[in-house]
């Protein structure tokens, strides 16, 4: 009982640190964000105010945040696995890509049928996973910088993809080079009437993110990833297959956003389009880095970065200013992010925190 | 028997007859008065310490790992501040705040783990640290150290690189360096835990002789024979307090092992002999090293069951590529390694772990632990994947936390908490837990590597104690160490390994000290 409370202490302390790293990196990010603002002729305040109205204003604006979220929820759920293992997956949005073509090609393929939704669903994992698998071997046999080959593999990923939907899957019906509409019995059920609240929110909010966190938490592959991640040298050590560690990894990273992809087919777009994503698979970067690969703060961190997203077109359209600043303000927070430690550490050293 | 003490006894005669003309009271070079540090996470490191370093002295700081020795010279060489007190040079109240401070008050430290980039010559690397003015002029560096050197009799090739360079030389370029930069006194942390029993009689005569020079010489050690065999006066330290400073010479070992550890007598009961059938058999094995070339060139040998098979050697020549062979982490060109006829022979780690191989590796630190995670996590690094610790994928954290309060208590484990991080953890600490982790998982060969490397007079009891247990239980040990006074204690059998080759084999009752010594430099027997 005792050791019981002594742990969640532990664990507490451990946690505060985070918390503080992450009020670090948001306020910097914020900060600089301002000066922008006020470079630029707009008062940082209203422009905030303007950002958090429009994407928590009303029921239908927070819906659509929580939509948005979803994408990237389900992307950084996967890369806090494989940042977890210090397996730098660069390549989400290649394999978001993946998996979104694949399971609309299922899903126009299979037509209306009862099963096409959760077969395109599982189709779409699996073209994440087997497009990291490409990268994750490598990785694992050869000893190749992952960040290269997935970086790299986005570009084939998505030209490859704007061919597709040139040539062999462009729509019969329209003139734009996109696939076919995808059949009702493969569209994501709207939970909230007169939103476009739909079953993915549900998917990587309720199934997904607990799912990851008993992962990650719970099971000997968690403590695998860790130990690789912290110390490959001692996994070795102590009988853990490193290589395969990371490959699996990576896969899971994957696979969740082909997932993620597959998910905004068919909860929001209907159609697999060259435009699919805004860059959902950076963004899962910044998004895994501020919640610290801890999947409660990726959540947290989801939201945060899809209300900025949905309220800097407010912001934009009542103060004029540019949308670029969605782009702006996730660069400075990968910044403070990955500074965040040595800033904390500064304030401590300087007994401005007391951790 | 012989031993290395040998060595140090009869050094310790040289010094202390060097002692006596050293007249008493001479002026301070360094005073330190009333020090207090305490760690961010509450550790009190030092509590009070005020110590006083003569002229021309050579002064022992003699402690248990955690007595607050490394904290006390880290904060005389500028690596740390104080929470309070005074230091004095020369008389002058001076606020060290960095190491570069240090250096201008004449106070240089060698650090246990050495600072020189092994790609640059000797040269180059004491470029390094001397004043820059934009231009380098090697030719100048060289002369400088040429007239140092010449001056205190420590020859040395500035042109060789470092990496050619044995342990004991790179020791002496550090000096050097520190030397060059014109520290009056140094600060030596644990110089001689690398070194072979020539090297360590090479580093005293160095000491003799920088003390004739009149610098004063701050050596930390937890072994009461060296602090006995080097110093003119000693201070030890427990618990982060001063406890007393005594002149060497009026002291001796059991008083000195009485005050360094309170109450402590040495009571290790060590039985030779009663080997069982054999266990572990090494047959003609071949390891390349990292960079390529064949470190290991056809070692065999074979571990009984009860036995404790002693490897002696230079690190450097083998040890390390064969011990990772035996336990998987490194490809073996050609040869074989059986276990009780179970051919392991560049099997994955998990397989040999799980054929009851048990390895207790010399970089604790790299290898040995995860410091970022729990103590309990670390205690079952490996076997997370068995049950009561994990079933079906799901890892029982009562149960690890069951078993690790278990092992923090029968190894006397420093851990307020078994979910600790283990990087709060002293050194010694991390070895008990290593050790722990090691002895408990029922293993029929133990691979111990340096096993007692840093550890103090009580920790280093304790795991030879634990040893012994192990052999007694039929358990066969493969012991490597560069610390001959600990093989020659412990093992049965001695193997000695000279570039990658067995060169010699001593049981106990022939066992040459002298010899081995020449063999593991290379001497032909």
């Amino acid at each position: 009982m005792g050791l019981e409370v002594k742990r969640s202490l532990a664990l507490s302390k451990g946690t505060i640190r985070s918390l503080y790293k992450a009020g670090i990196s948001i306020g910097f990010a914020l900060l600089l964000t301002s000066v922008l603002f006020l470079l630029t002729g707009a008062n940082p305040f209203l422009a905030f105010y303007y950002i958090f109205a429009g994407a928590f204003g009303n029921v239908s604006l927070a819906a659509e945040t929580l939509v948005r979220t979803t994408p990237i929820l389900l992307v950084s759920l996967g890369l806090a696995i494989s940042f977890r293992c210090k397996v730098w997956n660069i390549g989400a949005e290649g394999q978001l890509y993946m998996g979104a073509m694949l399971g609309t090609i299922t899903a126009v393929a299979l037509g209306n049928t009862p099963l096409t939704l959760i077969i395109s669903l599982l189709v779409s994992i699996a073209g994440g996973l087997a497009w990291a698998s490409v990268p994750a071997f490598m990785r694992a046999k050869l000893g190749i910088n992952e960040v290269i080959t997935t970086f790299l593999m986005n570009y084939v990923s998505i030209y490859l993809i704007q061919w597709l939907l040139a040539f062999p899957f462009r729509s019969p019906d329209t003139l734009f080079p996109e696939s076919a509409q995808i059949p009702p019995s493969a569209v994501l059920p709207v939970l909230l009437p007169y939103t476009r609240l739909h079953l993915g929110v549900i998917i990587a909010l309720f199934v997904a993110l607990p799912l990851v966190h008993f992962l990650m938490m719970r099971t000997t592959f968690g403590y695998k990833l860790k130990a690789v991640g912290e110390n490959p040298e001692a996994a070795k050590y102590g009988g853990i297959n490193v290589g395969r560690t990371m490959f699996l990894a990576l896969i899971i990273s994957g696979a969740l956003a082909g997932l993620a992809g597959f998910v905004e087919v068919s909860g929001i777009q209907f159609r697999m389009r060259p435009s699919l994503s805004p860059g959902y698979g950076y963004t899962g970067i910044v998004v895994a880095l501020l919640g610290q690969n801890n999947p409660v703060g990726v959540a947290l961190a989801s939201i945060f970065l899809a209300a900025i997203f949905n309220g800097s077109t407010t912001m934009s359209r009542a103060l004029g200013q540019p949308q670029g600043v969605v782009d702006f303000i996730q660069g400075v927070l990968v910044i403070f992010v990955l500074a965040s430690e040595y800033i904390l550490r500064y304030l401590e050293r300087k007994g401005v925190l007391k951790v | 028997m012989l031993t290395p003490l040998f060595f140090l006894k009869r050094s310790r005669v040289e010094a202390t007859g060097n002692q006596a003309d050293q007249p008493p009271g001479s002026e301070f070079a360094l005073h330190v008065k009333g020090v207090n540090k305490t760690y961010p996470n509450g550790v009190v490191a030092n509590r009070d310490v005020s110590i006083s370093i003569m002229k021309g002295e050579v002064h022992a700081i003699l402690g248990e790992n955690g007595a607050g020795k490394t904290t006390l010279v880290k904060i005389i060489s500028g690596c740390l501040r104080p929470d309070s007190g005074e230091i004095y040079v020369d008389g002058r109240r001076v606020e060290i705040d960095s190491p570069l401070k240090a250096i201008s008050l004449g106070i240089g430290m060698v650090h246990q783990h050495f600072t020189l980039i092994p790609s640059f010559t000797v040269a180059e690397n004491i470029a390094l640290s001397l004043p820059m003015t934009g231009r380098l002029s090697l030719d100048q560096v060289k002369e400088r150290i040429k007239s140092v050197s010449e001056s205190l009799n420590l020859k040395i090739d500035p042109d060789v690189r470092i990496e050619q360079l044995p342990v004991g030389l790179r020791q002496r370029v550090e000096i050097l360096r520190l030397l060059c930069q014109d520290v009056r006194i140094l600060i030596l942390d644990e110089p001689t835990s690398v070194l072979t029993p020539i090297e360590v009689e090479d580093l005293f005569r160095t000491i003799r002789e920088l003390k004739s020079k009149g610098k004063s010489i701050i050596i930390i050690t937890h072994k009461v024979r060296e602090a006995l065999a080097i110093s003119d006066r000693v201070t030890i330290m427990r618990g982060g307090r001063v406890v007393k400073t005594l002149m060497t010479k009026e002291t001796n070992e059991s008083e000195l092992a009485s005050l360094v550890v309170e109450g402590f007598c040495p009571s290790l009961k060590i039985e030779h002999g009663g080997r069982g059938e054999p266990l572990l058999i090494v047959k003609d094995l071949r390891v390349r090293g990292d960079r390529g070339e064949v470190a290991v060139k056809g070692v065999s040998f074979v571990l009984h069951s009860g036995e404790i098979l002693g490897v002696a050697g230079v690190a450097g020549n083998g040890q390390k590529e064969l011990v990772e062979a035996i336990t998987g982490l490194r490809r073996a060109d050609s040869g074989t390694i059986l276990v009780r006829d179970f051919d392991l022979t560049n099997r994955s780690p998990r397989t040999i772990i799980k054929k009851g191989i048990a390895y207790i590796p010399e970089d604790r630190m790299r290898r040995g632990v995860i410091l970022t995670m729990s103590v309990s996590e670390n205690l079952v690094l490996k076997n997370f994947e068995d049950p009561p610790y994990s079933r079906k994928m799901i890892m029982d954290k009562l149960a690890m936390e069951r078993s690790a309060s278990e092992l923090i208590s029968k190894f006397g484990i420093k851990a307020s908490d078994p979910w600790i991080s283990v990087s709060s953890l002293s050194g010694g600490n991390i070895q008990k837990l290593v050790v722990a982790r090691e002895l408990s998982n029922g293993a029929s060969v133990l691979v111990a590597e340096q096993p007692t490397a840093g550890l103090d007079v009580k920790a280093s009891e304790g795991v030879h104690q634990r040893m012994m247990e192990l052999k007694s239980k039929g358990v066969g040990i493969l012991l490597v160490s560069a610390d001959l006074d600990e093989i020659l204690k412990l093992s049965d059998r001695i193997l000695v390994i000279f570039e990658g080759r067995i060169v010699g084999e001593f049981s106990r009752d022939n066992c040459d000290i002298q010899k081995i010594a020449r063999l593991m430099l290379g001497a032909s027997a």
